[in-house]
């Protein structure tokens, strides 16, 4: 495993060394990429290290009326330190806290986890169902900003384009009564920590004052080539009322959701386990 | 009135304690050698081949490339337990870690880019990967250099065993059990990877080697024949070794390889496995398939056992082929047990050998054993604990193998585990909806005073004390983490009335050391320990001798307190630093030293494998309670409860680590751990897919120690390293099928497999479902 490494320390630097290098992969965190580089070395390769670059949009967290913007750079474990997050989205904070171990944690970023575009990437889950949006950088320094869902284009295969980089995640505040929401992470494997996950089911409900669903997002992840996000089963929930969903409402509900789910059979674990299990857990929403 | 003990029993750190949290201890991973190069091996590509050329023309032009080695450059002999293993292969591979060539380069870099040079052609075979596949006729020859002592080409090793009336045991049966258990491989994961530095001096042709063995001085010997030289003119030098579970009994081709490559250049090598390296080419847990059929008298007494064993021997065999030994232990005299018929083969295949690992096949043999125990109950109508509670081993028993219990906590460690568990209430209880609690029990038995398989299982010790009054304990047995050091070092001290801080143990050189067989078996604590009470005993009789003499004292009782000799009668005492320069500077001038060499009581086995082989037993008992979530498959061990006979407590802080590793070892082996492969090669040689588990699985352990002072052991000591690894899977599995209603004969209980069992249960809609193989 060889490679150059080159440490932008300012916005500007980075845009003018993505605009100069040629054969360049980005390192963030460097959880995933060490391991692959590991794997497959790649010969003259420069790794654009951006975990020095000093930019409060890249490393910091905004809140807004609107909702709350991540920097990419964010490390997993300042998600889980979040008291926003903790208290507004709960399904990105769990999601953080389920991820690879407390060492790894503190040098995984959330960008990375995006952009390492993994089936199985834990924050990445919880996004989707929150249906983020991504702020991409070009190298001239403009932004665009797409929907995650549109980010992912296959199995570790994203919208981005060669000289870009992911910016900043935005996620949107759905209803104001943040209070009654149900946001939980689901991660499936054989241990508690330091696991990938085999299963992962992420949702955010949120109800009104007499219980009845208003807002559902539910996300699915290591079930397809990409994390999908379960429309169909989010529309179906709306209008019922959360505690009084039914047993067959419940079934009907994890079949909508399991009709997202596409998985493979791999050394983890079978299509039929993951499937068996999405369509369990999904269930358990409600009970 | 017998003796307050001081030292023995106290809760003492490990003597190295500091060193190894504050990074100062020397691994074998930290030996650098003026002049070194770095050793780097060419493994095969396939599991089963012709060589048909191996090219290494490229690789020895490259600059920084000190020797390339193949079979062609080396004249050695075989080595393995049977002698059917070559150092370096020749005309075929057989296995996934068939080491082809070798490098000596100045760096690291440069060895592992010598190995991409060297061109080797194969013409792939198909290989044999089922031992059950390569018993039959059509089958070819996998290890050419067995000598056919067996019907069948393939057969490595067999055992044969019997005792009791099996025709009559049957008749008495009221049921009988027919199950088929398969076991995975496991393997160790040491923290510290496989290495070796050797270093052969040109001059004088010796060999050092710093090897992180657990047995130096049957290495020393095999290295030897190996090598074809004069088994004194190697040295052994121990470094701390990072982790051995039994991984580091046998001698692996690495080993003489780095040697060669030092007699080769002239210069030290030292070859280090990267982690992928140590997945693929270390030892594992033998896998197995276990037929065992049972039965039980309709009062609930068990009456016969007859096993059928087949073990996945791969390519080659190490002693893990003979694990059968203690298997038949297992089978043979855990609970008592009218007839016993027991056979095992060893089958070659073109996959990975196994090699020992804690507990030498008594796992496999009691989750076996201890699940069809359960079934037993069930088709009698009778409880779990209380059948066996009816059967348990009793003091003074001698089995139908011929093991002697002297003393025997089976009972007691069933009835505390059972209690202190509230093991009928939990039974009992509603086992829930999606998350379903169950409660399992087993026990083992393993030997707990060495076990005569070479033909001495002694330990020979020196011990000095020099003018400043500190002692030196160098002992021929030897330390791979499991705190027998500072056991012996408290012994010292106990006795001697020395201070810990003035105790040195001195047990990892093969010039300095008396003989030892090594470290396996659990025997250390307890061999060492006897024969270093062997050596202050003659050493307190020249002591007493000196203080006699210099009290002025007509007697030779005498006290030794705070380093001082006190005479038991007139209290009087002398300082026993003083003691000793009396002794080595006045006539007539002797050193304050003594060696002793001990020899268990225990017997070697006859040809039929009866006899007492182990000084001492130990047995242990477990009860464990797991939550099994029925919407994922994931079983979640909440509490376990351990009973064990240890005999005497020697040094509770240690005993605790051993336990606790132990059983979590054994979760790991229940629950999630197994090497996969297909067709010969390693499907996850890394942590990221084997699942061993993490801090955040660890159960609860209740811990009850079980004294019976053996009077064979240091101060009633019995072993206790491999105990708590082996009823622990039985135990988990037993839990799980309480759970679940159904049942499992194949381990691990992956998530997979426990939603497969569930979901089949389900569309049978039987309680007597079959047994889940999948």
């Amino acid at each position: 495993m060889e490679f150059n490494i080159i440490n932008p320390k300012t916005k500007s630097e980075l845009l003018k060394t993505i605009r100069k290098e040629k054969h360049f992969r980005f390192g963030a965190g460097c959880t995933d990429l060490l391991m692959e580089l590991k794997k497959n070395s790649d010969e003259g390769l420069t790794v654009i290290n951006l975990s020095q670059v000093k930019d409060a949009q890249f490393n910091g967290v905004k809140k807004s009326a609107k909702g709350i913007r991540l920097g990419a750079m964010l490390t997993a474990h300042q998600i889980v330190m979040n008291e926003d997050i903790k208290n507004n989205f709960p399904v990105l904070h769990e999601a953080a806290l389920s991820l690879a171990s407390t060492q790894i944690r503190q040098v995984a970023t959330i960008g990375g986890n995006l952009c390492t575009a993994s089936p199985s990437g834990d924050m990445a889950c919880a996004l989707v169902t929150l249906e983020a949006d991504c702020e991409i950088l070009g190298a001239n320094g403009k932004a665009r900003t797409i929907p995650i869902t549109d980010f992912f284009t296959g199995v570790r295969k994203t919208a981005l384009k060669k000289n870009e980089v992911l910016y900043g995640i935005f996620i949107p505040s759905k209803k104001k009564k943040v209070k009654n929401i149900t946001s939980r992470f689901i991660k499936i494997g054989a241990r508690r920590s330091m696991e990938c996950s085999v299963v992962s089911l992420a949702y955010h409900i949120q109800t009104d004052e007499t219980g009845k669903i208003i807002h559902a997002g539910v996300a699915i992840g290591a079930s397809a080539p990409t994390i999908r996000f379960a429309k169909s089963a989010c529309g179906f929930l709306i209008g019922k009322k959360f505690k009084n969903i039914s047993q067959r409402e419940k079934e009907e509900f994890a079949g909508k959701v399991l009709s997202y789910a596409s998985p493979i059979t791999d050394i983890r674990a079978t299509a039929w386990y993951r499937k068996e299990v999405l369509f369990n857990i999904s269930k358990a929403i409600f009970e | 009135m017998k003796k307050e003990l001081k030292v023995i029993g106290k809760p003492i750190p490990k003597h190295d304690a500091r060193m190894r949290v504050t990074g100062e201890a020397v691994y074998g991973h930290d030996i650098v050698l003026p002049n070194m190069l770095y050793g780097a091996i060419l493994r095969t590509e396939h599991p089963s081949a012709i060589l048909e050329s191996i090219d290494v023309s490229a690789a020895k032009k490259l600059p920084g490339v000190v020797c390339v080695i193949t079979a062609e450059d080396v004249d050695v002999n075989n080595i393995g337990y049977k002698r059917d293993h070559p150092i370096l292969k020749k005309g075929e591979v057989n296995c996934t870690r068939d080491e082809i060539a070798a490098v000596a380069a100045e760096t690291k870099e440069i060895a592992r880019q010598a190995l991409k040079l060297i061109k080797v052609k194969y013409k792939v075979r198909k290989g044999v990967y089922d031992a059950f596949e390569a018993l039959k006729e059509s089958s070819p020859q996998i290890n050419k250099f067995i000598s056919g002592k067996f019907d069948n080409k393939n057969i490595a090793e067999t055992f044969h065993y019997e005792h009791g009336n099996l025709e009559e045991e049957k008749k008495k049966s009221a049921a009988i059990v027919t199950r088929r258990f398969t076991l995975p491989r496991m393997t160790h994961a040491c923290m510290a990877t496989s290495n070796i530095t050797a270093s052969f001096n040109p001059v004088d042709r010796k060999l050092l080697l710093y090897s992180s063995t657990q047995v130096p001085f049957l290495y020393q010997r095999d290295m030897a024949h190996a090598l074809k030289m004069n088994p004194s003119d190697i040295r052994v030098i121990q470094p701390i070794i990072g982790g051995g579970f039994g991984s580091k009994l046998d001698m692996h081709p690495f080993e003489p390889i780095c040697a060669l490559l030092s007699i080769k250049t002239g210069r030290p090598v030292q070859i280090l496995y990267s982690r992928e390296e140590e997945f693929i080419a270390s030892p594992i847990r033998q896998p197995m398939v276990i037929d065992l059929t049972a039965g039980v008298d309709k009062k609930g007494n068990f009456t016969f056992r007859e096993i059928n064993i087949v073990k996945d021997n791969g390519a080659y065999t190490s002693w893990g082929a003979t694990t059968p030994f203690v298997i038949m232990q297992a089978f043979s005299s855990l609970y008592k047990l009218g007839a016993c018929r027991f056979d095992a083969k060893a089958v070659y295949t073109n996959n990975i050998f196994a090699g020992s690992f804690r507990g030498y096949g008594n796992p496999q043999a009691t989750f076996a054993l201890e699940r069809v125990i359960d079934l037993l109950a069930d088709e009698i109508g009778m409880d779990h604990a209380e059948i066996r509670l009816l059967n348990a081993n009793e003091k003074g028993e001698t089995t139908g193998q011929g093991l002697h219990y002297e003393t025997c906590g089976h009972k007691e460690c069933l009835e505390t585990v059972i209690s202190k568990s509230h093991y009928s209430k939990k039974k009992a209880l509603d086992k829930g909806e999606r998350f379903k609690r169950g409660i399992g029990l087993a026990s083992m038995l393993h030997v707990g005073g060495g076990a005569k398989i070479y033909r001495s299982d002694g330990c020979g010790t020196t011990l000095k004390i020099d003018p400043y009054g500190y002692c030196t304990i160098i002992t021929g047995s030897n330390e791979i983490g499991q705190g027998s050091e500072t056991v012996l070092a408290m012994i010292a001290s106990e006795e001697l009335g020395i201070e810990l801080k003035k105790i040195k143990v001195i047990n990892t050189d093969t010039d300095i050391k008396p003989w030892d067989v090594g470290v396996h078996a659990s025997r250390t604590s307890f061999v060492a320990g006897n024969s270093l009470l062997g050596a202050i005993k003659i050493l307190k009789e020249k002591l007493n001798k000196k203080a006699a003499q210099l009290l002025k004292a007509d007697h030779s009782e005498f006290e030794y307190e705070n380093n001082q000799i006190r005479s038991a009668k007139t209290n009087d005492s002398i300082a026993l630093d003083k003691v000793v320069r009396e002794m080595h500077f006045s006539e007539p001038n002797e050193l304050a030293i003594a060696s002793f060499f001990y020899e268990p009581s225990s017997k070697f086995q006859d040809k039929n494998f009866k006899g007492n082989v182990s000084g001492t037993y130990a047995f242990a008992s477990q009860s464990i309670e797991v939550e099994v979530d029925t919407y994922t498959g994931n079983v979640r061990v909440l509490d376990v409860y351990v009973a064990q006979d240890v005999g005497k407590v020697l040094n509770p802080l240690l005993l605790d680590g051993q336990i606790e590793g132990g059983i979590l070892q054994g979760v790991g082996y229940a629950l999630t751990e197994e090497l996969l492969m297909h067709e010969g090669k390693i499907l996850n040689p890394n942590f990221h897919n084997y699942k061993m588990l993490t801090a955040s699985d660890i159960p609860n352990i209740h811990f009850f120690p079980i004294e019976t002072n053996d009077k064979e052991g240091p101060y009633g000591a019995k072993g206790v390293g491999e105990a708590p690894l082996i009823p622990t899977a039985a135990a988990i599995t037993n839990a799980v099928c309480n759970a679940l209603g159904v049942e499992f004969v194949e381990l691990p209980l992956t998530p997979e497999r426990i939603l497969k069992a569930i979901s089949l249960n389900k569309k049978n809609n039987n309680h007597n479902a079959n047994p889940i193989s999948l």
